[in-house]
């Protein structure tokens, strides 16, 4: 072995190994090589809980420094917290110990406080509120309630629209309704018109409600219609699934919420409904003689008993029809 | 009683040479050569087997913890463990066994053929004292070697912690948030830490392995006798040795 | 002493210094109860050539290491220049070589930096000046192909004369050579003969010489010492030896090959049977 290449090969391994030290202290201490000046606030808390020496202090989510030293003053425990002073931390900001894990691993949070507020000088005492330690544990059951809140999530962002060009199907629903609101307060008006005639016991469905006989049969119908509503929820996640289809586009519920003609379609289906339910109220048509009809009472109870056989065999279809219930529940 | 009388012996053997060698301090600047030498035996050669042992170590650490604390969903805590441990106890520690095994057997084997084939009484007759030409440049070498070994073992050891956590089906975690886990609860101060227990660990083998090698009496035969000596105790006091040091650095 | 105004003169420097003797006072050395050395004394005069012969095993390497300071006595004391040579202090001041026996080159050193280790851990001259020191030395003992060798690669032979060299180039005031001839041919002793002698007669350099040679001890010694089983038997100078009628002496330095020696006779025996 050449002696030159020795040196130089124990010359590299050292300033490998003094390089790989400044990276292991670069990424475990964030690069504080000098002990830089940093801004001191005393947090006294009743109890400092699981809280040590070098956990972090975050300000929305954000580290802006450690705590620096706990201790007991008087009646209370004190955390003396290191901030950077390139953060003001707002006069009225509380400071919080919030568990970030079910095992150790606490920090001191604290909030923006109110904008225009002075910040604290060094040395500053914060204040502080104590935090129910059960919420905190809750938020942590892991599994079942991360799973749980990732699908209320995409629910949500299917109604509601996560922010994105056109909106969810609420603010769709929103717009068509806003944009048709004569014609359907028109509609109402007729709605109006029909339940005053069913309550005072007009017509085939006045007389459907007023019935007692017939009302115990629509109540074992509604209690079919719950049980099915049950199994439907178990049916929610594949619902979740198609909310995804529905949100980019695919399937004839996505083109509907989606597409343009289809928002036509249904602007012009809603027209059709105030027709129809112009006519109802004049008696004209099927529908209107049912409503204005008493002959018909009979007809209309032996049509009620279908409906209450279609619900029992609802409530042994699959998940389609669980689908086609939630589609409709939300239209 | 006999068996005392040789540890008092030995301690005292290794304390004199110590302070023999560290009389010899001034002479380290024109002992360069010497100390690149052992620098290069002692860290260079050196680094191979401890990169191997610390990667191997690392995953077994990931792999363990991830599978004790899979039933409580504690697994994001796998690269704090795999990263505290590896800095503060297995990192040294294995490096120095290492080192005992390693270059410890060496000095031991070339100090002692160097009393039995009369070098070293050569040198005494030249008024050359071993423990300024022979202890001294190798004591100095494993004080600057081995942090860089260390360093390189805990580097090597996170990460092969990453892998197991990354690849291995029931621990599953991404080499992100083993590396964020790792950050959170390591600091510098526990990497500082293990060198420092790793620069007591290094120092004491090469010490105590350079003593025997000079203490070995006889022929060719005692050689092999020393190097075991000198591993062996090398092992024990790095045992023993990690206690107190733990307990005065927590 | 009547000699020791005599100067050594370094032999490259040519500064001088005081010639040294030896004294050996009453010296007895026991290894695990066996008595190796019993009750040995003698003075060697500073600037004097002095041998020692003996049986092997009669103790000759374990007197040298109580000469050079390897070892102490376990009764008795030896004195170089007037101290203890196993003190640091005396072989700081006096110069002091010893020629082993089986070499004891540096085995993971270059033939060149055996040469040159005791010169540059003492700092005496720049590397330039120490290189010349080291390749005349070389060259006085026709060793200088094997400057750029390591020990393993040299014979028995080469091993003694760079040896001899190493010990040359330390400038010694008191060299101590442990059978300096033992594996060399006879044109390499003469060689060595002549480097003792001049190193006696031109620098005042006091020499030890423990030897089997006959001829190498009656030529250039001024005295004779005769080791046997630990025990120093004469004392004297070549010609009184060489007068000597001690049956044991005698069998000693004019050995007889007797064929019909009753031991060989044995040998035949035991080899029949
Ligand atoms: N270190 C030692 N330990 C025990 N016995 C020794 C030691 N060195 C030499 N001896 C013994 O001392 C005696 C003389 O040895 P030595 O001086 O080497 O003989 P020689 O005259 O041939 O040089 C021998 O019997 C040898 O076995
Ligand atoms: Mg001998």
């Amino acid at each position: 072995m050449n002696t030159t290449q020795q040196t130089a090969r124990v010359g590299l391994f050292f300033l490998l190994g003094v390089a790989l030290v400044w990276v292991t202290f670069e990424t475990l201490s964030d690069g504080k090589i000098f002990a830089e000046r940093t801004h001191t606030l005393i947090a006294g808390f009743d109890d400092l809980k699981e809280l040590k020496n070098g956990d972090d202090v975050r300000q929305a989510g954000v580290k802006v420094g450690s705590v620096q030293l706990t201790r007991l003053a008087g009646r209370r425990a004190e955390a003396v917290l290191q901030i950077d002073p390139k953060v003001p931390i707002a006069s009225d900001a509380v400071a919080t110990i919030v568990m970030s894990g079910l095992i150790g691993g606490n920090y001191v949070a604290i909030d923006m406080g109110s904008n225009g507020a002075p910040s604290l000088p060094d040395g500053a005492e914060i204040r502080t509120a104590s935090t129910p330690d059960l919420n905190t544990l809750m938020s942590e059951i892991g599994g079942l309630g991360k799973q749980l809140q990732d699908s209320l999530g995409s629910f949500s962002k299917a109604i509601n629209g996560d922010g994105k060009a056109g909106g969810g199907i609420i603010q769709k629903l929103d717009k068509l309704v806003s944009d048709n609101s004569s014609r359907v307060d028109a509609t109402m008006a007729n709605l109006q018109e029909i339940t005053g005639k069913i309550n005072r016991g007009e017509g085939t469905l006045g007389k459907l409600v007023n019935d007692p006989k017939l009302h115990d049969e629509l109540l074992a119908a509604v209690t079919d219609i719950r049980s099915t509503a049950a199994q439907a929820k178990e049916f929610v996640a594949n619902a979740e699934g198609i909310m995804d289809q529905v949100k980019s586009g695919q399937g004839p519920l996505g083109t509907l919420v989606y597409d343009q003609k289809s928002a036509d379609d249904l602007k012009a289906s809603i027209a059709n409904i105030r027709a129809v339910s112009d006519k109802l109220a004049k008696g004209e048509g099927t529908l209107g003689k049912l409503i204005n009809d008493p002959g018909l009472y009979n007809s209309a109870q032996v049509t009620i008993k279908k409906v209450d056989r279609t619900l029992d065999g609802l409530s042994d279809s699959g998940p389609i029809t669980a689908v086609g219930i939630v589609v409709n529940a939300l239209f | 009683m006999k068996q005392i009388n040789a540890i008092l012996e030995g301690v005292g053997s290794v304390v004199q040479l110590l302070f023999r060698s560290l009389s010899y301090t001034g002479s380290l600047p024109r002992q360069g050569a010497r100390f690149i030498e052992q620098c290069y035996m002692i860290g260079y050669t050196t680094l191979p087997i401890v990169a191997i042992l610390s990667f191997f170590i690392g995953t077994v650490l990931a792999l363990e913890a991830g599978y004790a604390m899979q039933d409580f969903g504690a697994k994001e805590f796998i690269g704090s463990l795999v990263g505290l441990s590896m800095a503060r106890e297995l990192g040294p520690m294995m490096t120095a066994v290492l080192l005992a095994g390693r270059v410890g057997s060496a000095i031991t084997a070339e100090l002692a053929s160097m009393k039995v084939y009369q070098e070293i009484d050569a040198l005494t007759t030249m008024n050359i004292p071993a423990a300024k030409i022979l202890v001294l440049p190798r004591l100095a070498a494993v004080l600057v070697m081995m942090p860089v070994l260390i360093v390189i073992a805990n580097i090597v050891g996170w990460f092969g912690g990453s892998v197991v956590a990354r690849y291995v089906s029931y621990v599953g975690i991404s080499p992100q948030a083993y590396f964020a886990a790792l950050r959170h609860y390591t600091k510098f101060k526990d990497v500082m830490n293990g060198m420092e227990k790793a620069e007591v660990f290094g120092f004491v083998v090469v010490l105590v392995c350079c003593d025997i090698g000079l203490n070995t009496r006889g022929g060719p035969r005692e050689i092999g006798a020393a190097v075991t000596r000198g591993v062996v105790v090398s092992l024990i006091l790095i045992l023993v040795l990690d206690y107190f040091v733990t307990k005065i650095l927590l | 002493m009547e000699t020791s105004c005599s100067k050594t003169r370094n032999p490259f420097t040519g500064a001088e210094a005081n010639a040294v003797g030896v004294k050996v006072d009453g010296v007895s050395k026991t290894y695990a109860g066996t008595e190796v050395l019993s009750n040995i004394s003698f003075d060697v005069l500073p600037g004097e050539i002095f041998v020692l012969m003996g049986p092997s095993g009669s103790g000759k390497s374990v007197l040298l290491r109580q000469i050079a300071g390897l070892e102490l006595p376990t009764v008795g004391t030896v004195r170089v220049d007037g101290q203890d040579p196993s003190l640091e202090e005396t072989r700081d001041r006096v110069r002091l070589a010893l020629v082993f026996q089986a070499g004891a080159l540096f085995n993971s050193l270059s033939v060149y930096d055996n040469l040159a280790l005791y010169p540059r851990e003492h700092r005496s001259g720049t590397e330039a000046s120490i290189r010349e020191r080291v390749m005349h030395a070389l060259r006085i003992l026709s060793v200088e192909d094997a400057v750029s060798k390591f020990p393993s690669e040299l014979s028995g032979g080469m091993k003694k004369r760079v040896s001899i060299a190493r010990a040359l180039v330390m400038e010694p005031q008191l060299l101590l050579y442990d059978e300096p001839t033992s594996e060399l041919d006879p044109v390499m002793s003469a060689t060595i003969s002549e480097i003792i002698a001049t190193l006696k007669n031109e620098y005042s350099v006091t020499s030890i010489v423990v030897t089997h040679d006959r001829s190498l001890a009656l030529t250039i010694a001024n005295r004779v010492g005769i080791l046997m089983d630990g025990k120093l038997i004469t004392l004297g100078t070549p010609k009184e030896l060489a007068a000597t009628k001690d049956p044991a002496l005698v069998d000693f330095l004019y050995p007889k090959i007797d064929i019909q020696n009753p031991r060989f006779k044995k040998l035949e025996n035991q080899k029949t049977s």
